[in-house]
């Protein structure tokens, strides 16, 4: 290392980008452009930070592997930063492994960390927890610990695993009170703060409750038979069905389980499930064919009844039925309440879910995103739709342990 | 005994050996890395960014720090130390601490090594793989020689030239010809052990700057090249 790049350093080191950045400023050399790159990312220029660290990625030589692995893990983190998903996640990797094969443990472990959230982010959520598992946060700088739980904790709230998720809380916060980073600390806070808005509501004969999540993963978890809007399913416990593909059975569902333990008239089942007000001999048909197969996904939590007048909900073993609504009525907060489950989505497959047309929910969608609480990745028919992160995935704090200091 | 690898056929290959490290130092207090080093007969100096700091070899007890910018080499004449900082070369007192004089370096920056040998001072040109000799007061560049690899430190001894070199996490500690610049003579540090500073106590040891390891290692200089 030469004594500007040492300067230069030494000058971000101490959080003095501009003061880094002017020392490297008329340089090209590799690790004066990583310098640069990285002082850039501080100053918010992403894409100029990006560019800067992929040139020093380029010019580093045969020899310097461990300083080429380092750009490419600052630069997965910038690209992340400004949510460009696109990046090979096989350079990712293959920087983590010369890390490793270089003893840069807290390196190899960013770089292992970037990909894991990169995967959290595009909604592919085993494989985030499939990268994640293997991870071992013990005797690591505070920063990086506290996002490997912040991660973690996303990955236990988006499959309603609320006890692990505020275990992994924890000890995010206490890693974060190590780390002594505010921006760590109130992205903690955050987190702690959607655990405790209300996630749904449960609906009664006569009136509503507003839930947390936590009291949701209970309900789950409980025994009662458990219709819930907000996932689009039905299910006691273990046995889930999830009916988003099959919009008419979670009508019928949902109609059969508000009116519990009353029965619900054949008109009103057709007039839900069939968008109509003018039953006909037909309808009447497909409502019996559509009942048996409700019927038949349920058999094992409820029967379903004939009445005189229409059917009702039957739960065996005397179980309790809940109704689980989003939390506010409309086609946004659906759309929200659906995309919970971390997953990408697609507009046609959000508009099977909610039964309305693509048009209705694009249009819901549009607003959604211009109010940021929905994000889009990819373009025309590869367009998926996610619930933002939890955790607001900070970047530039994590960027100095990437440093091609030799 | 490592064997090297075969270079061009014109030129005897030079002798290629494992470094002995005979004793660590540091990391020191409030500093994360050594940049340069120097003796000044008895102490041997560390710059380790904001502060040079000077430790007893035989207790490793460190006696005196020079609160003074050093990013790279460091040099002593018998009289004053001469500090690489960002693009120029201060000129020290010791007593004080105080810059006297300042010339720019002949890489702008990009120096690395810094020693002091026969009324000139010879300065590490890192990725440019050079070494010159220049005007300790004009800074004018008075020769150059030419290295294959990244060069860090630099120190003369009984007449021979070393410099280390520190290429991606290997590094070496090498006897060069002053005129060709051929390499005689190679001491490889093992992996993980890097030098960025390199100093001769003038007998039997060299100390090598560890860069962000923090560390000051001495090494032994080596028999054969002394006979």
């Amino acid at each position: 290392m030469d004594s500007l790049i040492a300067a230069s350093a030494r000058a971000l080191a101490a959080g003095d980008a501009l003061g880094a950045l002017k020392r490297v400023a008329l340089r090209d050399d590799p690790p004066a452009l990583a310098l640069r790159g990285i002082a850039m990312a501080q100053l918010g220029e992403h894409p100029r930070a990006r560019e800067l660290l992929r040139r020093a990625a380029r010019g580093f030589g045969a020899h310097e592997e461990l300083a080429r692995a380092r750009c490419v893990v600052a630069e997965a983190e910038v690209a992340m930063a400004m949510r460009d998903l696109g990046g090979s996640p096989r350079a990712l990797a293959a920087a983590a492994a010369t890390l490793d094969a270089h003893a840069d443990r807290a390196n190899a472990l960013q770089a292992r960390l970037i990909a894991a959230r990169q995967l959290l982010l595009l909604g592919r959520l085993e494989a985030a927890r499939a990268a994640l598992a293997p991870l071992d946060v013990r005797d690591l700088p505070p920063a990086l610990a506290a996002v490997a739980e912040l991660t973690a904790m996303e990955l236990a709230l988006r499959s309603l695993r609320i006890g692990p998720a505020r275990a992994a809380l924890a000890r995010a916060q206490e890693a974060a009170e190590r780390a002594r980073v505010p921006a760590l600390s109130a992205e903690v806070a955050d987190a702690r703060a959607a655990l405790d808005r209300p996630a749904a509501r449960r609906l009664f004969p006569g009136g509503e409750e507003a839930l947390r999540l936590d009291e949701v993963a209970a309900l789950r978890a409980s025994d009662a038979l458990v219709v819930d809007a907000c996932r689009r399913g039905v299910g006691a416990g273990d046995a889930w069905r999830p009916l988003a593909r099959r919009p008419v059975l979670f009508a019928l569902a949902r109609a059969l389980a508000e009116a519990w333990p009353g029965d619900v008239d054949r008109e009103a089942l057709i007039a839900c499930a069939f968008n109509t007000r003018h039953p006909d001999e037909t309808l009447r048909a497909r409502l019996r064919v559509e009942i048996g197969r409700l019927r038949a996904l349920v058999a094992a939590q409820a029967g379903i009844e004939a009445t005189a007048r229409g059917f009702a909900l039957r739960p065996r073993d005397a179980r309790e039925v809940v109704v689980l609504a989003p939390p506010i009525d409309g086609e946004q907060a659906s759309l929200v309440a659906l995309l919970s489950d971390g997953a990408a989505w697609s507009t046609s497959a959000l508009a099977l879910a909610l039964d309305a047309s693509q048009r209705t929910v694009q249009r819901a969608l549009a607003e959604l995103e211009a109010e940021g609480r929905v994000r889009a990745i990819g373009r025309a028919r590869a367009q998926r739709w996610l619930a933002p992160p939890l955790a607001g995935f900070t970047t530039i704090l994590l960027l100095p342990a990437a440093l091609p200091i030799e | 005994m490592n064997s090297t690898t075969a270079s061009k056929k014109d030129k005897p290959e030079p002798v290629s050996r494992t470094a002995e490290i005979v004793r660590e130092y540091g990391p020191f207090a409030g500093a994360t890395s050594v940049a340069g080093v120097t003796h000044d007969g008895q102490r041997v100096w560390a710059a380790t960014g904001a502060q040079l700091v000077a430790f007893d070899p035989a207790s490793g007890e460190t006696t005196r720090t020079l609160d003074c910018t050093c990013d790279a080499g460091t040099a002593y004449d018998g009289t004053y130390f001469y500090q690489i900082a960002e693009a120029r070369i201060d000129k020290i007192d010791p007593a004080s601490g105080k810059v006297l004089a300042s010339i720019p370096t002949p890489g702008h920056g990009s120096d690395s090594g810094l020693t002091w040998a026969e009324g000139s001072l010879w300065i590490g040109q890192y990725r440019d793989r050079k070494i010159l000799q220049i005007d300790p007061v004009s800074g004018a560049v008075l020769r150059t020689i030419e290295s294959n690899r990244f060069v860090t430190g630099v120190t003369w001894v009984d007449g021979e030239l070393w410099h280390a070199t520190w290429e991606g996490d290997e590094s070496e500690l090498r006897r060069v010809d002053p005129d060709s610049g051929a390499v005689l003579e190679r001491l490889e540090m093992p992996r993980g052990a890097n030098v960025s500073g390199l100093e001769s106590d003038g007998a039997e040891l060299f100390y090598c700057g560890g860069g962000g390891s923090g560390k000051v290692r001495a090494v032994r200089r080596p028999r054969a090249a002394r006979a």
